[in-house]
């Protein structure tokens, strides 16, 4: 197996496997790849759990229904996967902050999760609006 | 339930082999965004590369249909925009933002809260966006070939040989 300086695999060789999969995906589920959705629909599901009246009544959600669907386990499988592969290689860390963020901005860790929560925010609504 | 099963296992492959590729850490997001470090890019033109001759082949063959979106170009454009300046901050995607956590790196916790309140805000602004930015400069489903009046085969060898050109571009700079 082609191994990088970090232990991985060639981003060539794991990223076209990784479009091997989509191929089969497609062939065997008829289901194209994609993550946002469920973001969408957890959201809906959270929401629901607050105030079922108000998401009944949004649209949006009646056109997005929020419920586990194909994408959704999709996305929990990520994290299955990416945990065994972690664990496989013994990769996996348990980092509070990123080491480029560490050597920019310090060990200080609420400006991270702030900058990552507003960055989370922004970035699914844009995704959500342009259809990612 | 058979529909649960297979998106468990796709996912399952996929965040593997994303993991392998090293291709969830906020570094290499980070690294990719600011030209230092493109084994994101490698990853994601090789899976595309690949996908596209084999689903194009399922079409040709008769056994998958493309699932091709509109093209609005007003919530394309505005949407790309807030969706590049909020990863940029965030340095982790919507689809590896679970990979990242599982691997430890759980800043991206703060992140996925942030994904999640970002599309109930969506769902809340969805019916204003309806009338306005998603009417604007709506072509309706379209693909390359289509715009370009020419056959899949025309386009995908061309896109296949320049991302090979790319790539050995990448590789000679030590990118």
């Amino acid at each position: 197996m082609a191994q990088g300086k970090n232990g991985g695999w060639s981003p060539y060789l794991a990223g076209g496997l990784s479009g091997l999969v989509s191929v089969f995906s497609v062939w065997l589920a008829g289901k194209f790849l994609g993550a946002s959705t469920t973001f969408a629909k957890t959201a809906g599901m959270l929401e629901g759990l607050a105030a079922p009246e108000r998401v009944s009544r949004l649209e949006y959600f009646l056109k997005n229904t929020p419920q586990v669907d194909w994408q959704w386990m999709f996305v929990a499988g990520i994290l299955v996967g990416a945990l065994l592969a972690a664990l496989s290689d013994r990769s996996f860390a348990w980092e509070p902050l990123p080491p480029m963020w560490r050597s920019r901005f310090g060990e200080s860790r609420w400006p991270r999760w702030l900058a990552a929560f507003v960055g989370g925010t922004v970035a699914m609504f844009g995704a959500r609006l342009a259809d990612g | 339930m058979k529909t649960l099963l297979y998106g468990l296992i796709t996912g399952v492959l996929f965040g593997f082999l994303l993991q392998k590729g090293r291709v969830l850490r906020y570094d290499k997001q980070l690294g990719a965004l600011r030209l230092l470090d493109l084994t994101i890019v490698k990853f994601m033109l090789s899976s595309v590369v690949v996908a596209m001759i084999g689903v194009y082949l399922l079409v040709d063959l008769g056994l998958a249909k493309l699932s091709v979106k509109s093209l609005l170009l007003g919530a394309n454009i505005l949407g790309g925009l807030l969706f590049g300046l909020g990863w940029g901050l965030l340095g982790y995607c919507p689809g590896t933002s679970v990979g990242a956590l599982a691997e430890g790196r759980w800043d991206a916790v703060f992140g996925i809260l942030g994904m999640l309140v970002g599309a109930g805000l969506y769902a809340e602004a969805f019916p204003y966006l309806k009338t306005t930015v998603l009417t604007w400069g709506n072509y309706g489903k379209l693909t390359l070939p289509q715009l370009l009046g020419v056959s899949p085969w025309v386009v995908i060898p061309l896109f296949a040989a320049g991302a090979v050109f790319l790539f050995r571009w990448l590789e000679k700079r030590g990118l």
